[in-house]
């Protein structure tokens, strides 16, 4: 198959970004990268350390503004919006170090989140009639059952901090999933995992994809991770985009290679 | 004119003053991120130190001028290491709000002492250096004036030589950059910091006493007004800059001397404040700093 | 927390109960009118804590201009009963419950009054952390002080006196229970644990939707309005305020009960507000070093136990 049939998404763009550029100082971290993650998509982002993943998600949720090109979600353009309004309109994401809210419980770190859907205004809370007490049992619920099905209601309220390494990057993605997200960013999920969590972690994003009807972008440097979930996968380097492609394409492609194996990066595409 | 330039050299009079005890926020906060609350007591003991020393050494000379202000110096120099060593080293590493409020409990723990050992009443305090007054051209120039502007400039010379050209300066410099990368390269960063806090403390210390040279009456709540004007100098320079505490100072207690002169000079002590706000609002790096970026 | 409205009318009951009773136990208690004094200063002082509580313990934003709020509630409250309340009671000064209803429009201005000057605080201080913020709302604290000590129509620098005495036992719990049950009923709700979520990781609360700018604001707002009524409970129980006594001594004497009582917990908060309200009472004969020992308590304090003296769910989970 001709690469360049695969480079674009098969389904209608959900999150788009056309020629995206940002400068810090005298330093392009980011350069004119075009990208798309189709509707429904699981896509993946990979590249040497220092490529500008990361950058690129703190581009796609408001944390930064890029200095020129446009990011766009659902074909609206989210110039100048700020990071919660840009939640809102449905981009939720992980953090590369983990950024729960250490001193709540684990059931307040999923509660909170809720609030983007929460029936009631907020001096409900003073005011406290039926619809405030329905309102805060339909969230206790819902809280409840996503930390079902990740398997953490058992701690639910143990300090977020008490948490197993996994467990805990388990539940920042349960707090992204109470915000109702259309599209799920994760900043390398399975960092730090052993290769029995790694399996179990690549099996619970896609029943959560499935469940959920999500489209995800997936930042990982783990190959096994990425290969084996992703059905398109982009790859950064020093800020340009090198390369797009499925799994197949990607792991053959001969700058892909050159860009992990080169004489400044150490790793190897095969050793994950 | 002559009127703008009296009130002129009075403002960089007194913005000397605070440009010492600013330099003193803003040295401890370059290497240590941290603002010392009790900085300003400290300044507080240098004037009472000059007040007692005053009684053993004759008044009015210039030797013994000199040998108060470097008494003072000392001992608020010992003073700030003995704090820092005390205070506020068993809490490095911990939460930054946890030191805030220790520096405030130290802070507390100097003024009320003082209270109780040096009684709330305000002292006067001797005339340390022989005193005249020179006319120049229109302009009344104290000699107290001129003191504060001789001493201020030396020590600021001083400092300069022993931040740039001496290797604990450099080490000060390489710990307010990266305080694990000095430590990597062999720095001793406790000592570094004692000596950074020595320093700071021993520039309060001459500011006390400068201060008391031209304003006499000494009590221990002294150093809260010109402290906290300092460090609202040391922001407007940029905190953690050195030239900028010396810059802010200078502005600060000129602005300050012209309100003082002004229709608005019951308003002279909610200016520095004003400023304050005005500063972290529109510029918060200050005039001379560099803003940083935080790593998502 | 079970049916926080039940609490909150029990402590409306309690307060109406104790208040109908001053007459039988003034006849009946030695120095009753003493102890009345304290357990108002104490009421007082919980209210402030409280309310400074929310802006500093719950939502992290340190703030050491509280008695600059106290002291727009004071004078606004003052205010409405010196200039206003001739008017509206009339010469002979009109029947309690009317004085009463003068008193709730007073306190309410206050409040108001204090809130509109937490606003006026909070958004400047909106992108400052820790040490600055600290120092900027110290500065505004100052700056209100200067303030009025310039307003000649409210006293100036003498301040304002012969304010009426309407500051009594109800009152004080009347309004402690409404604090205490808005900053807590509003902490513990799903919206509420977003002031926490500020405190614990910005970053990651805008990233979960939430407005961290809108929760310190309102924060600061809440807290001031209480502030502001403590204020006026105070300028009617003293019937004497002036500038200088709401400078950054008393501020920082708030800040000590809130770091005291475990920043965040509303009931080790008022403990410590009892606690430091009697204790200058009971060092009254040792009253020099009082404030010596409050300093060595706090820097002890940081080293010793940074978690705060009543803070007894050191390792569980905020809930």
């Amino acid at each position: 198959m001709p690469a360049t049939q695969s480079n674009q998404a098969t389904n209608p763009p959900i999150l788009r970004l056309d020629r995206v550029s940002i400068k810090f100082g005298g330093l392009t971290a980011v350069n004119a990268v075009d990208f798309t993650v189709g509707e429904g998509e699981l896509c993946g982002l990979i590249g040497p350390n220092g490529a500008g993943k990361t950058t690129v998600f703190n581009l796609m949720t408001g944390v930064y503004q890029p200095t020129s090109g446009t990011v766009r979600f659902n074909g609206r353009p989210l110039a100048g919006l700020r990071v919660n309004e840009i939640v809102e309109c449905g981009i939720a994401r992980t953090f590369q170090n983990i950024r729960l809210f250490g001193s709540l419980s684990v059931f307040d770190n999923v509660r909170v989140a809720c609030n983007l859907h929460r029936g009631t205004a907020a001096f409900h809370a003073l005011i406290r009639l039926g619809a405030f007490r329905r309102d805060e049992a339909a969230i206790t619920k819902r809280a409840e059952e996503l930390l079902d099905i990740f398997n953490l209601r058992r701690f639910r309220d143990a300090p977020a901090k008490s948490l197993p390494y996994g467990e805990q990057r388990r539940l920042e993605i349960v707090r992204c999933l109470a915000t109702k997200p259309r599209l799920l960013l994760l900043d390398e999920p399975a960092a730090g995992m052993n290769p029995t969590e790694k399996v179990d972690l690549i099996r619970l994003i896609q029943q959560v994809q499935k469940q959920f009807g999500l489209s995800i972008l997936l930042v990982e440097h783990s190959m096994k991770v990425v290969m084996g979930v992703c059905s398109r996968i982009a790859v950064l380097d020093y800020g340009v985009k090198i390369a797009e492609g499925n799994p197949a394409q990607i792991q053959s492609d001969p700058k892909v290679i050159e860009a992990y194996l080169g004489e400044d990066h150490g790793t190897s595409l095969s050793h994950h | 004119m002559s009127e703008f330039l009296q009130q002129l050299l009075n403002g960089l009079s007194l913005g000397a003053i605070y440009a010492l005890i600013a330099l003193g926020y803003t040295m401890v906060y370059g290497v240590l991120r941290f603002i010392n609350f009790a900085h300003s007591d400290v300044f507080m003991v240098g004037a009472f130190l000059g007040y007692y020393l005053g009684k053993f050494i004759p008044e009015n000379t210039v030797g013994g001028g000199l040998l108060i202000l470097l008494g003072a110096m000392l001992g608020c120099a010992v003073l700030g290491m003995t704090i820092e060593r005390l205070a506020y080293r068993p809490l490095r590493g911990g939460a930054t709000l946890n030191v805030l409020i220790t520096a405030i409990g130290v802070s507390l723990l100097l003024e009320y002492s003082g209270q109780v050992f040096f009684g709330a009443t305000p002292r006067t305090f001797p005339a340390v250096f022989p005193s005249a007054n020179f006319t120049l051209g229109g302009l009344v120039i104290s000699s107290n004036q001129v003191v504060v502007i001789v001493v201020t400039a030396l020590l600021m010379v001083g400092l300069q030589f022993i931040v740039y050209r001496t290797k604990i300066g450099t080490a000060m410099r390489a710990v307010s950059l990266n305080p694990k990368a000095a430590q990597l390269v062999g720095v001793n960063n406790d000592i570094v910091i004692s000596f950074t806090f020595g320093l700071g403390s021993a520039l309060a210390g001459a500011g006390g006493i400068l201060y008391a040279l031209n304003y006499p009456s000494i009590d221990p709540l002294m150093g809260v007004m010109p402290g906290l004007k300092a460090f609202v100098a040391a922001v407007l320079g940029g905190i953690g800059n050195i030239p900028g505490a010396a810059l802010g100072g200078l502005l600060l207690g000129t602005v300050e001397t012209f309100v003082n002169g002004s229709q608005w000079s019951t308003y002279k002590d909610a200016i520095a404040f004003a400023i304050l706000i005005i500063i972290l609002l529109f510029r918060p790096a200050g005039l001379l700093g560099k803003a940083s970026v935080e790593k998502v | 927390m079970p049916r926080p409205h039940f609490y909150l009318l029990l402590a409306l009951l309690a307060a109406y109960g104790l208040s109908a009773s001053t007459g039988w136990l003034e006849a009946h208690l030695d120095g009753w009118a003493y102890y009345q004094d304290v357990l108002i200063g104490i009421g007082i002082n919980i209210i402030l804590a409280v309310s400074l509580n929310l802006v500093n313990g719950y939502t992290g934003q340190f703030s050491l201009g509280h008695a600059g709020f106290m002291s727009v509630g004071a004078y606004l409250a003052a205010a409405v009963s010196l200039f206003l309340g001739p008017r509206l009671l009339g010469e002979e000064g009109g029947t309690a419950f009317q004085q009463g209803l003068m008193f709730l429009a007073a306190l309410t201005a206050g409040g108001l009054g204090a809130a509109l000057a937490g606003v006026a605080v909070g958004i400047p201080s909106l992108r400052l952390k820790g040490d600055y913020l600290a120092l900027v709302t110290l500065g505004f604290g100052e700056i209100i002080r200067v303030i009025f000590q310039n307003v000649e129509v409210l006293g100036g620098a003498l301040g304002l006196n012969g304010i009426p005495a309407y500051t009594s036992l109800f009152w004080v719990l009347a309004v402690g229970a409404v604090t205490v049950f808005t900053v807590t009923s509003l902490v513990h709700s799903t919206y509420g644990r977003g002031f926490l979520a500020t405190h614990d990781d910005e970053i990651a609360s805008e990233a979960v939707g939430l407005n961290t700018t809108r929760y310190k604001i309102v924060a600061f707002v809440i807290g001031a309005f209480f502030a502001g009524a403590a204020g006026g409970l105070y300028g009617h129980f003293k019937m004497t305020i002036t500038p200088t006594g709401f400078d950054f001594t008393k501020s920082i004497e708030i800040v000590v009960m809130v770091i005291l009582g475990g920043m965040g917990n509303t009931l080790g908060v008022i403990l410590a507000a009892i606690l430091l309200t009697l204790l200058p009472e009971v060092l009254r004969p040792i009253a020099e070093y009082r404030m010596i020992i409050y300093s060595l308590l706090l820097i002890v304090l940081m080293i010793v136990r940074p978690q705060g003296l009543f803070n007894f769910r050191f390792g569980k989970a905020k809930s």
